[in-house]
């Protein structure tokens, strides 16, 4: 279990931090989302925890660990990351890619053994792309990619998984199948973060919100504690009843 | 896509080919008897063949190889197909250093070349890593060039202050395999068996290298490391190259590119496979050299220049 | 930033101007001449010492060519920054001067007798507008979201390329060798009044030129749909515009041999005094780039006095410095 503690952090791009001073407890073996308007940080916040950004001040704890002390092969080992967007290299087939996933676990002649090719085979059946296993990469479609790139952090099989707008390039039925896959993993025992767009989707497959505005945290709980017509207002500028989604009973905002 | 074993196995095939054109062929032709024959201390073609052919085609297939090879490393660094080891300063400062020392002490035996290049090369790392501090492999890239302008520029003023010496300079600065013997090939072998090998330790890291910084570090490689290692291993091969047989430019260009059309972008593939091309192409631009005008002979240098043009033309002809 | 202070944006670099176009006709010089003389030979009237000679027949030609060059490539530099929106865009860089060289260096090497009047030129910019075409094909030039350093390294490739061409016609011609290679350090120790008049209707016709688009290749700066809303005739600018730069720089390497930097360097200079405007960038730029060149001929010939070094080198000995500090302030 990897509960994420970031404390006083401060962090940005240049002089002026994005972030300052802010401190979050995210739970573990929960799936959390990342909410807030563009430019108020939580692709940043995402970063640190990825420690793809070195912090000007506070830390990450992950664990009992603090992410700076980590070696790059450790943090590859306890954290995968699905980035917004995809570097794709030329003549790699999908399993190629998905198989560098696994690079973090093997020894310095990258020799895969048993285990490895099972957790390769299972993370392409649960994208759905392991009818794909022999194309190239560059050849495929938006969204076949972003389940490429998705099945490569799974086969990573790490404590805690990062996502970055996870669902942008995918049809519904392929978010509805993410969202899924990662209530999945977080009943395995993993910790999930991911920032996303879509309040309602958030509210409905997550059991943690973290509401941001302007590189503060504004609102941290449950569904119920942070979709409320005030916090919405406050943050988006939206004038919006909440009501129970007649499906699975979670808050559901309707914009007035 | 071909199979890349396959595809490796032809250019094996291919440099075994050439290499026996280049063994037969040249200012004047062996036939296969007399090849046997020139075995033999006593024969006639003995100087030919041990003294003078054999030892320059090896030569042509090592340094070809390391060349292609440091292409390899370079471009997986900075990321961009259009990078080569020239952008290091590599061949300018080690041509000015071996100018340099041709003027100021015109009777220097041309034994010295070869280790005042070297040391020339390793000074302009060690200026480049001085100027880039430690930052992206492009605004690396971008510090070379310029660099580069800088020895180029000093190089040019050293042979118009020294119009005598102009041709012999230009020879030098072209790169050849002239008058290579078995000493170079000596000096080349230890240094090129160390250091082909580690490069294929780097297979993984450059293929991670390749999803970008941020994914390869998220899937655990120390990317500043890793980047450094390798460019400094790139540094080496083309030391070594330029030290031994002047500046060939071209081949650390071409030899990536066109082996990434034919085996793709995985680097336990491309590694052998582009070194096979670098070979090819030496000993390709060497056989011409040879047997364009006897007993006149071309540097390599220009030839592997006039093979790198037709190829940016077809290059052209795809991007469109 | 001087926008505001219209006196000394135009009237510093005017003034420095006048004053190193001065002294550039009579400092250092083998022969010695007087600082008043200098100017009393600009003057009608008769001729009647040797100083004064020199300075109409060596010095002025030589410092009015300064002045033209350094305009003329300065404003290419601003042209195709423009152009391909990518501030380290430049025709050395982007392998305009090694494809005329080249051209100029096989015409010389078939018959040394064709390097002269317009006609090289002309074959220059032809040989610079060809290796231009292959670098913004390999390098995708229009692409202007994509990689911007795909760009300045596909320059790289094709000006090695010209430059290892060059080098082989060289050694395939020996006996001309020594000249063609004097020439491609760059420089203007060579230039008489002959080269003043090859070099004039060019720049007289292409730069105010230049300065009449301006206001259009303003919108260039922005993504090419927006510019195209706006009611540019993208294509159609954009093909004047190469024109206008393969002339200017074809016109200056059959001169003056291949100039690195200028075009690189004063239109960051140009960009810093007055701003991101071309109508004022452009004039600034020309003024900078005449002050820059007669400044590097000055010190070309000062640094190894009585001897001279090639302008060329002396400029990439200050250029390559302030390039490195470019690049580290930008990336």
């Amino acid at each position: 279990m990897m509960p994420l503690i970031l404390t006083g952090l401060s962090a940005g791009y240049t002089n002026k931090p994005v972030l300052q001073s802010l401190s979050l407890a995210l739970p573990a073996g929960r799936i959390t989302a990342l909410l807030g308007p563009n430019g108020c940080g939580k692709s940043t916040l995402l970063r640190c925890c990825a420690r793809l950004l070195t912090p000007q001040g506070g830390e990450v704890l992950l664990g009992n660990e603090d992410l700076a002390s980590l070696s790059a092969r450790q943090l590859g080992q306890r954290l995968a990351l699905l980035p917004q967007q995809h570097l794709v290299p030329e003549g790699v087939s999908v399993q190629e890619l998905v198989g560098y996933g696994r690079s973090p676990w093997l020894n310095l002649f990258g020799r895969m053994g048993t285990l490895d090719r099972q957790r390769v085979q299972a993370a392409m059946e649960q994208t759905q792309i392991a009818q794909l296993a022999t194309q190239q990469v560059c050849k495929l479609s938006g969204g076949q990619r972003q389940r490429a790139f998705l099945a490569m952090a799974l086969a990573q099989d790490t404590p805690l998984l990062l996502l970055d707008e996870p669902t942008t390039w995918l049809d519904i039925n392929h978010q509805i199948e993410l969202m899924a896959l990662l209530r999945e993993r977080q009943q395995q025992g993993r910790t999930v973060v991911a920032v996303l767009h879509d309040l309602n989707q958030a509210s409905r497959y997550c059991d943690h919100l973290v509401l941001m505005s302007a590189g503060c945290v504004v609102a941290s709980g449950t569904p119920e504690q942070v979709m409320t017509p005030a916090l919405l207002q406050q943050v988006f500028a939206i004038k919006a009843e909440v009501h129970p989604d007649p499906v699975s009973g979670r808050p559901m905002c309707i914009v007035l | 896509m071909k199979k890349p074993a396959l595809t490796l196995a032809i250019l094996l095939m291919l440099v075994a080919l050439v290499l026996l054109l280049s063994v037969r062929y040249g200012s004047e032709t062996l036939s296969f008897a007399d090849l046997h024959r020139a075995l033999q201390p006593a024969d006639s073609h003995y100087f030919a063949l041990v003294e003078y052919r054999l030892p320059r085609i090896l030569l042509a297939l090592l340094v070809g190889a390391a060349l292609a090879l440091s292409g390899v490393l370079v471009q997986g660094v900075i990321g961009n197909p259009l990078a080569s080891p020239e952008i290091l300063g590599v061949n300018h400062a080690a041509g000015l250093m071996s100018i340099g020392a041709l003027m100021l002490f015109p009777g220097l035996s041309v034994m010295w070349l070869p280790l005042l290049a070297f040391i020339g090369a390793l000074l302009a790392f060690a200026l480049l890593r001085l100027a880039a501090g430690n930052s992206a492999p492009l605004r690396l890239a971008l510090l070379g060039i310029a660099l580069t302008a800088l020895y180029a520029s000093i190089t040019d003023y050293l042979m118009l202050s020294h119009p005598l010496e102009i041709n012999q300079a230009l020879m030098w600065l072209t790169g050849s395999l002239w008058g290579r013997g078995w000493a170079f090939v000596y000096v080349a072998l230890p240094w090129l068996l160390l250091l082909l090998p580690l490069s294929l330790l780097l297979c993984r890291p450059l293929d991670l290298l390749a999803l970008g910084e941020e994914q390869a570090t998220t899937l655990g490689i120390n990317v500043r490391h890793a980047q450094q290692l390798i460019l400094l291993l790139a540094l080496a091969l083309a030391a070594i190259s330029v030290a031994l047989c002047g500046p060939l430019s071209f081949i650390g260009l071409l030899a990536p590119h066109l082996t990434r059309r034919l085996v793709g972008g995985r680097h336990h593939w491309l590694i052998p496979g582009a070194m096979l091309i670098g070979a090819l192409l030496l000993l390709l631009a060497d056989l011409l050299a040879r047997t364009l005008h006897p007993p006149l002979e071309l540097p390599a240098g220009v030839l592997t220049a006039i093979i790198g043009a037709p190829y940016f033309f077809w290059l052209l002809m795809r991007t469109r | 930033m001087m926008s505001g202070r219209p006196l000394i944006a135009w009237g510093g670099p005017l003034a420095l101007l006048a004053g190193i176009f001065w002294l550039s006709l009579f400092s250092w010089s083998p022969v010695p001449i007087g600082s008043w003389q200098a100017i009393s030979a600009l003057l009608p009237g008769k001729v009647s010492v040797l100083s004064q000679a020199l300075v109409l027949n060596l010095r002025l030609p030589r410092s009015l060519v300064a002045i033209l060059l350094g305009a003329s490539l300065a404003v290419a530099g601003c042209l195709l920054q423009t152009l391909t929106r990518n501030p380290l865009a430049s025709p050395s860089l982007l392998g305009i001067n090694a494809g005329a060289s080249l051209a100029m260096v096989v015409t010389s090497a078939f018959d040394p007798s064709w390097v002269a009047g317009y006609s090289i030129a002309l074959l220059a910019a032809m040989g610079g507008g060809l290796s231009w075409g292959v670098v913004m094909l390999l390098g995708r030039g229009w692409d202007t979201a994509g990689d911007r350093s795909r760009l300045i390294l596909g320059g790289v490739a094709v000006s090695a390329l010209c430059a290892a061409l060059t080098r082989a016609t060289l050694l395939l011609a020996e006996d001309h060798a020594w000249g063609i290679f004097h020439w491609l350090a760059g420089g203007i120790a060579h230039v008489r009044w002959r080269e003043f008049w090859q070099l004039l209707p060019f720049s007289i016709l292409l730069l105010p030129l230049a300065w009449l688009f301006a206001s259009r290749l303003n919108l260039l700066q922005l993504s090419d749909d927006s510019a195209r809303t706006l009611g540019i005739r993208l294509g159609q600018l954009r093909l004047l515009v190469n024109l206008v730069v393969v002339l200017l720089v074809g016109s200056c390497v059959s001169v003056a041999g291949p100039v690195a930097f200028l075009g690189l360097l004063v239109p960051h200079m140009a960009r810093a005094w007055i701003g991101n405007d071309l109508r004022l960038m452009l004039p600034i730029g020309m003024l900078f780039g005449a002050v820059l060149m007669l400044l590097a001929d000055l010190l070309a010939r000062a640094v190894a006095f009585p001897a001279e070094l090639p302008a060329g080198a002396m400029l990439a000995l200050i250029g390559a410095p302030c390039f490195i500090w470019l690049v580290r302030r930008r990336t």
